[in-house]
């Protein structure tokens, strides 16, 4: 099966303040990222903070210019189309923000929300785009009276769910999710999986799960990717990730998530995330890996294939 | 450190630079023959020959480039050329009138501070009380009159009404301090009634805005006094912005003290400034705009370094 | 917080508020005037009578002639019409100008953004008044001139305005959204971000229409302004100055107009500041937090080991309404060497609940009822509505202190980290600098911050959040308080850091300070239960099911509870989407504090809900061995305290 998004070696950095008189200090969120999301597939994106699985995010739809790297998605090369197909494209590729507050035009009402992404891509245009409307409404668990509805009276659950309707209107194969649900309670949270799932059910979308959320990422993904300081850790099956993670970081992320049951042998990690601006040599998780060896220093881990679709940056396979 | 002051002192180079330029090409872009232009006045037109002197004086003659390079190093060096109506150097007339205009704005500036921060801190904390309603109102008045409004209004009370003070003029310090002092009050004050109204508005949004923070409130939980939390937690983190505003403000006044100067007669920059565009003894106006420019980016340069030696975080930037 | 509900608005397009009514008025009627001058008075504001120069009020002349003998009604009147033409042409040619520039530069950044910003820089250096005095020279005075010189003076303003709002809106992610929807630039850029930065740039406008009457007057007043003899107000006050003597009234006329113009456009532009951006309003004039209240009746049922109790607490939101509930009756217990969890999503009232206890409500909010009480370090307990503003900063960080959510923001940025941690030691311990120095670094080391020296003399921002949550832990410790609040203290941090700061509060709480009791409130149960003994679950301003935590979490009895567990996917490990396995989430959300159910606060989501539910709020009701309460009559202790 060819995938439908194939991302390879993306990196990315951003200028942040100066150094000395005239320099500019590069801060790099992500150093060769490679990734691929097959048709129907749910990818989740685990890490930290630094971790660059938001601009990976955005940059695999080009709403930012990756420093290096091609994005192929449906068999052609983003980085190289002209503008007018990207726009063409972006019908097929669209994304749900975290901030349900900050992703919804104020002075728009939801018709409008939702007519932008109609009028641009001239669908259902005329009488069908009532029926378009009420349908998505629907779709999403919303009654088709909120229509003329502004933002500001709906709550947070229900402004993402408007914004899931604002991506589903073009009839996209892929979205990515950037914390779709992180800024929801957990009521809500749920409510709004449980969407996504049937979304996904009902129409074989693909999607790019973005979460610093672990159980909630194994929940709706087929594959977790795990990321740290702009590298890719680990790559696998959803379950098999979370149950019997095999790089040292996974299994520190996956201890460290509080939840009912006690565990009695938890990887502790000491320290601080390293400053993208200055990560360590070599392995960018050996200044708070408990498994560090000198070795981890020299060189940096390439990322190997386990088998059974599994793979990993670590150079040890003697541990966990 | 060092960079951030290296990097703000090179900016402010190239500011003046390009203020230099634009002032310089204004002579240029000017349609027709500046010199002819500026001997125009009341529609008569001047003599061939008076035109080419004056050509010839103000180098119009030489190609551009060679003049604009004699006006950078010119200015570079304090040196203005002479005035196109009487002869007499321009330098040495900015030297004497100079100070004396920053005489009144340095005076209204420190009365100013010493009234309006103090009220600006109290109607902040009190936001929407009605001390704040009050003084706010009242402020909004005051900003109201233009500054040339007040000196007249002024005059009118003090000088003509009440007969208190002298309506204008100027006396030496050294000549006659009383005299001088007198004399200094109503345009001081009506410099620092200007500069106030401005102050206390911007000291009062940004105590509003600070006292709203997440650290206030930990100064509170930790059990600071009131007045502590209010001088280290709100009114040190409020300074900044509003020192920004009183240099820009004390920039902009460089310039709006040419009415007030004016209102009462006080022998500034802003006489010989006035007359000078009366006469389109551009040369003069140039060299007293380029004057005030200078000092203008140089008190930002100032207020710059004030702001990083009270915020830490703008070095960064 | 989020527990400050906003008021609904149900109208489609907002009519104009009422606080701008007034404003509108006056400033409509004040530009309208002058432009009506033919029908007030059929006076020729040029025409002069030298037989009449300084001539009264009369019949025909309404404010008397000036010292040419011209009628001064009429030049009032038409001055106006110059003054307000120029400042207006003026003023919109640089709003438009600048805006657009502005927006350009916000939007497609590079080179454009350069030049916004660049040009903006240069033209400010110039004083308004001598730029124009500037251009006069070389062009003569006049009101073309004029409204060249204004245009281009106050353009900048406009484009920097127009800039930093476009760089705000356009970061917002509905304008990524509109770009990943594929809407053309010049839709966004005029559809999107125009109409999100029009109230500041309209503010703008109004205060540069001020600032434009000024400076033409100013310019006229030296008389290089408008030429004479069109009649402007400036040169009005110019020619009745050398008569003041004999005719006040001479520039009395004049400078009230002009004054009264200028006011009439400020107050607007404040008024429609404060509508746009209504944050300043809030305060009422009180300081900022509001004052608790003393209980009527003292309760009995405090053993020596709590520390602090909470009875029957009420808070109410002052509203524009009327008062409403945000807390409707809270009680808590808290013990010596316990941890109590205080439990529920956003808006449920358990941040406002712990911040009534440290007496730092907000001013908008006020106790209604209900008793605050604290056990100081003396032994004694006392109610926090008696204590004087005084005795009320001398118990908080010393006998309660408390750690809150955001740690980026709760340390002030221009303050070392050490001098912070002394202001907070001195103000309760006084001591020499140099043992309050030693205290806090030795308290840095405790909460595992390397090189304590160093960090002593640090700023904030050179820390990062995990860090910074550690210095806020440190600063609570100084003074050894019995009760330690902690608000969210792990939510703005990543997984593996919240993990160490867990680890970190468990650590203190049992090897450094014996004794504490700890308030932690959380949204999340996971973290509630490896830390807390006892958990307090809140829906809507209510506590509905108390308990130790191992019983409340392991067999819920209310509902919401329930809920709550089930909605978890990390409780669920089983589950999986692809195998089309659902979350048990409930339906709803909660409601708002002025729009709760009759009844019980949760039945119109509750799944076991019966019609009784609708009838009466149920109380709390124990369990049999009293350890639990639960909120709900289909509770087993609603049974089980109706048989008794």
């Amino acid at each position: 099966m060819t995938p439908l998004l194939e991302v390879q070696n993306l990196s990315k950095s951003y200028p942040v303040g100066r150094k000395g008189l005239f320099g500019k200090r590069m801060m790099q969120v992500l150093r060769e990222v490679s990734l691929s999301v097959q048709p129907g597939e749910v990818l989740g994106l685990v890490g930290e903070s630094g971790s660059g699985k938001s601009t990976i995010g955005k940059a695999v739809l080009r709403l930012i210019e990756a420093d290096s790297g091609t994005v192929r998605f449906d068999g052609q090369d983003l980085s190289t189309i002209s503008h007018a197909d990207l726009r063409r494209l972006r019908k097929d590729m669209q994304i749900i923000f975290q901030d349900p507050y900050a992703s919804l035009d104020p002075r728009k009402t939801i018709r409008a929300v939702l007519s932008e992404a109609l009028d641009t891509h001239k669908l259902h245009m005329g009488t069908a785009r009532a029926d378009r409307l009420t349908e998505l409404m629907t779709m999403v668990g919303l009654s088709p009276a909120f229509l003329d509805r502004r933002p500001h009276e709906f709550s947070g659950g229900q402004r993402q769910r408007i914004g899931i309707a604002r991506a589903l209107a073009v009839e996209p194969k892929f979205i990515v999710c950037d914390e779709a649900v992180s800024a929801l309670d957990v009521s809500i949270q749920a409510q709004v999986l449980n969407l996504l799932a049937d979304l996904r059910a009902m129409t074989g979308i693909s999607l790019l799960f973005i979460s610093h959320d672990l159980s909630v990422v194994r929940y709706i993904s087929d594959r977790v990717m795990v990321l740290y300081l702009g590298k890719v850790m680990e790559v696998g099956p959803a379950d098999q990730i979370h149950f019997a993670p095999r790089h040292p970081y996974t299994a520190a992320l996956i201890s460290a998530e509080p939840s009912l049951k006690h565990e009695s042998n938890r990887i502790r990690l000491t320290g601080e995330i390293p400053s993208p601006l200055t990560p360590p040599s070599g392995c960018v998780f050996r200044s708070r890996c408990p498994y560090a060896l000198p070795a981890c220093a020299e060189t940096v881990p390439p990322l190997r294939d386990m088998g059974e679709g599994r793979l990993k940056a670590c150079i040890r396979d003697d541990i966990l | 450190m060092l960079a951030f002051l290296l990097r703000r002192v090179a900016a402010a180079i190239v500011m003046l630079l390009v203020v230099g330029t634009i002032i310089f090409s204004l002579l240029v872009i000017v349609p027709g023959d500046p010199a002819e232009l500026l001997l125009s006045t009341g529609g008569g037109s001047a003599t061939q020959e008076a035109i080419q002197n004056l050509r010839i004086e103000m180098g119009l003659d030489k190609p551009i480039l060679a003049q604009y390079f004699s006006f950078l190093i010119n200015t570079a060096q304090f040196e203005f050329g002479t005035s196109i109506v009487d002869g007499s150097s321009i330098a040495d007339a900015i030297a004497l009138r100079l100070p004396r205009t920053l005489e009144i704005i340095g005076v209204g500036a420190v009365l100013a501070l010493i009234v309006a921060i103090p009220v600006g801190t109290l109607a902040g904390l009190r936001g929407g009380g009605r001390f704040d309603v009050i003084a706010s109102g009242v402020n909004a008045l005051l900003t109201s009159i233009p500054g040339f409004v007040v000196g007249t209004l002024f005059i009118y009370f003090f000088a003509q009404v009440l007969r208190v003070l002298p309506a204008g003029g100027y006396v030496a310090f050294s000549q006659d301090p009383a005299q001088h002092l007198q004399m200094l009050v109503l345009p001081a004050t009506t410099v620092a009634l200007h500069l106030a109204t401005i102050i206390f508005r911007m000291t009062r949004a940004s105590v509003l805005e600070m006292r709203g923070h997440d650290w206030v409130r930990t100064a509170t939980a930790k059990g600071l006094r009131r007045s502590l939390v209010v001088r280290r937690h709100i009114l040190r983190n409020a300074l900044g912005p509003v020192i920004t505003v009183v240099g820009l403000q004390l920039g902009i006044l460089l310039g709006s003290t040419v009415l007030i100067e004016f209102v009462y007669n006080w022998p500034g920059l802003s006489g010989m400034l006035v007359t000078a565009v009366e006469q389109r003894d551009y040369p003069t106006v140039r060299a007293i705009i380029l004057t005030v420019a200078a000092i203008f980016i140089g008190i930002n340069l100032v207020i710059d370094i004030l702001y990083s030696l009270l915020d830490p975080r703008i070095r960064l930037k | 917080m989020t527990a400050i509900p906003v008021p609904k608005k149900t109208r489609l397009l907002p009519a104009i508020p009422r606080r701008m009514i007034l404003p509108s008025i006056l400033l409509a009627a004040l530009i309208l005037i002058p432009f009506a001058a033919p029908l007030i008075t059929g006076a020729d504001p040029v025409q002069i009578s030298v037989r009449d120069r300084l001539a009264l009020p009369s019949w025909e002349h309404w404010l008397g002639q000036d010292e040419f003998g011209r009628d001064r009604l009429a030049r009032v009147l038409y001055g106006g019409q110059v003054s307000l033409t120029v400042a207006f042409v003026a003023t919109t040619l640089a709003c438009i100008f600048g805006t657009l520039l502005g927006l350009i530069g916000a939007y497609f950044r590079g080179p454009f953004e350069f030049v916004t910003t660049r040009l903006s820089d240069v033209v400010l250096c110039f004083p308004p008044i001598l730029l124009a005095l500037l251009v006069v020279t070389l062009f003569g005075p006049g009101a073309g001139t004029l409204v060249a010189v204004l245009s281009v003076l106050y353009f900048p303003s406009f484009a920097r305005i127009a800039f930093s709002e476009a760089l705000r809106v356009s970061s917002l992610d509905f304008v990524e959204a509109s770009r990943a929807l594929g809407t053309p630039s010049h839709r966004i850029v005029l559809g999107t971000i125009l109409p999100n930065i029009a109230g500041p740039v309209s503010v703008q406008y109004s205060l540069t229409a001020a600032a434009a009457i000024t400076i033409e007057s100013g310019l006229s007043f030296l008389g290089l302004g408008v030429v004479p003899p069109a009649p402007s107000w400036g040169q009005m006050i110019r020619g009745a100055r050398q008569f003041m003597n004999q005719d006040p009234l001479g520039i009395l006329i004049p400078c009230v107009a002009l004054i009264l113009t200028i006011y009439a456009i400020n107050f607007f532009c404040d008024r429609l500041r404060d509508t746009l951006d209504p944050k300043g309003a809030l305060g009422g004039g009180k300081d900022e937090t509001s004052v608790p209240v003393a209980a009527r009746v003292t309760p009995s049922d405090e053993t020596a080991d709590v520390v602090a109790s909470i009875r029957g607490l009420r808070l109410q939101l002052m509203s524009p309404g009327g008062p409403v509930d945000v807390i409707q009756d809270v009680s808590l217990t808290l013990r010596a060497n316990q941890c109590t969890a205080l439990v529920g999503e956003s808006g449920s009232g358990k941040s406002l609940s712990s911040l009534a206890l440290m007496g730092l409500l907000p001013g908008a909010i006020h106790q209604a009822g209900g008793a605050l009480r604290l056990r100081r370090k003396s032994g004694q307990m006392v109610d926090l509505g008696t204590l004087t503003a005084k005795e009320l900063e001398d118990v908080r960080g010393n006998d309660v202190a408390m750690i809150f959510q955001e740690p980026m923001t709760s340390l002030n940025p221009i303050h070392k980290v050490g001098a912070q941690m002394v202001e907070a030691i001195l103000s309760h311990r006084p001591m020499p600098y140099a043992d309050a120095r030693t205290r806090a670094i030795d308290l840095l080391e405790l909460v595992g911050i390397n090189e304590p020296a160093r960090r002593f003399d640090g700023y904030p921002h050179e820390m990062s959040g995990g860090m910074r949550q550690r210095v806020m832990i440190a600063m609570a410790l100084t003074c050894e308080p019995r009760l330690l609040i902690a608000d969210e203290p792990t939510t703005a941090l990543d997984v593996t850091i919240q993990a160490e700061i867990i680890e970190l509060l468990q650590r203190l709480r049992t090897e450094y300070a014996d004794g504490l009791s700890l308030l932690f409130i959380s949204h999340n149960l996971g973290i509630v239960s490896e830390i807390a003994d006892r958990v307090a679950v809140m829906y809507s301003g209510q506590v509905v099911e108390e308990g130790p935590v191992s019983q409340v979490l392991n067999s819920p009895h209310h509902p919401y509870t329930v809920a709550l567990l089930e909605s978890m996917p990390s409780s669920h490990e089983e589950l999986h989407s692809a195998r089309g396995d659902r979350l048990r989430a409930i339906s709803g959300t909660p409601p708002l504090p002025d729009a709760r159910p009759s009844g019980c606060a949760f039945r119109d989501r509750c799944p076991i809900a019966i019609p009784s539910c609708a009838d009466a709020p149920p109380p709390l009701f124990n369990s049999a061995d009293g350890d639990r309460q639960v909120r709900c009559f289909r509770a087993p202790e609603a049974g089980s305290e109706a048989a008794r």
